[in-house]
């Protein structure tokens, strides 16, 4: 579990690269074949020009992150609301970050609020949004 | 794995038909342990299970974002996106969690839709509840459908 518990500290980053593979394991996780995913020639026709990630698939990333920094705190009292903002192509090596924005002490418990993204390579956020997760001391 | 649905018994969904509060899915589904190591490949999420109780009576959780893909399959299915659908915005709300091998019940509901130009935005409110009828996720998907070809 990581150790960010103050305001402004950084959340540990994960980094990783999405390929057509995990596409379509992903597909056959979520049910979802939608063809932008996993068509490769409705994919090049797309206006992307190209397949692209399921945004579900991206914003996994957020609840690792989340997971890896407050434990199973998150899966009981965390919250996100976010929005994706730029798709993911295969071959995009993806970055989530965050840092804690607000801790507010509510007794024996703490809110901790987060403000959370994904950036490819490039720079260019993918996703951006908010979360929050309720520990106990 | 999966039982239940709505619109899916329909070839065609009227998507301009669907008011605040009309429901899109139910469907249940157990939360099995080849879907989730499937799910954890999928997202190459490398991290063990988190775990809740201890000794004999430790079980393994279901990752939270697992659930929030559980309760959109329906939705995916039942409301036949069409293939230019463009999902926008997503919030999750995890309530309780869910051990590997967990029943769980999946509602979809329409929460806002509307036409802009040349898409329809369609919020979907989704509530997932466990065997004991305790909800576990609260969520809402915000979905960009073409209006074309309606």
């Amino acid at each position: 579990m990581g150790t960010a518990r103050r305001e402004g500290d950084k959340l540990t980053e994960i980094r990783k690269e999405v390929s057509r593979e995990h596409i379509a394991l992903y597909a056959e996780a979520s049910g979802d074949f939608n063809p932008i995913h996993i068509d490769q020639e409705y994919g090049e026709k797309s206006p992307f020009g190209s397949n692209i990630a399921h945004g579900m698939m991206v914003a996994a990333c957020i609840s690792e992150l989340m997971g890896a920094n407050f434990g199973s705190s998150w899966n009981k009292t965390g919250k996100m609301k976010i929005k994706f903002s730029s798709p993911v192509f295969p071959g995009d090596v993806i970055k989530t970050s965050g840092f804690i924005k607000k801790v507010a002490q509510i007794g024996r418990k703490s809110l901790v609020q987060c403000t959370v993204s994904i950036s490819k390579q490039t720079g260019e956020k993918v996703i951006s949004g908010d979360t929050s997760v309720t520990l106990t001391k | 794995m999966s039982s239940g649905n709505n619109a899916a018994q329909n070839p065609q969904v009227n998507y301009s038909a669907l008011s605040v509060g009309s429901p899109i899915s139910k469907r249940s589904y157990v939360v099995a342990h080849d879907l989730i190591n499937l799910y954890k490949l999928a997202v190459q999420d490398e991290s063990k299970l988190m775990t809740t109780g201890n000794g004999i009576s430790k079980v393994h959780l279901a990752p939270p974002m697992s659930i929030s893909a559980l309760s959109l399959r329906g939705v995916v299915n039942d409301l036949k996106i069409p293939g230019g659908t463009l999902h926008v915005g997503q919030e999750n709300e995890y309530l309780k969690p869910v051990a590997i091998g967990e029943s769980l019940y999946c509602e979809a509901t329409i929460s806002s839709n509307s036409v802009r130009g040349e898409w329809r935005f369609m919020g979907v409110a989704l509530k997932v509840t466990d065997s004991q009828g305790d909800i576990v996720m609260n969520g809402k998907s915000t979905i960009l459908l073409p209006v074309e070809g309606e």
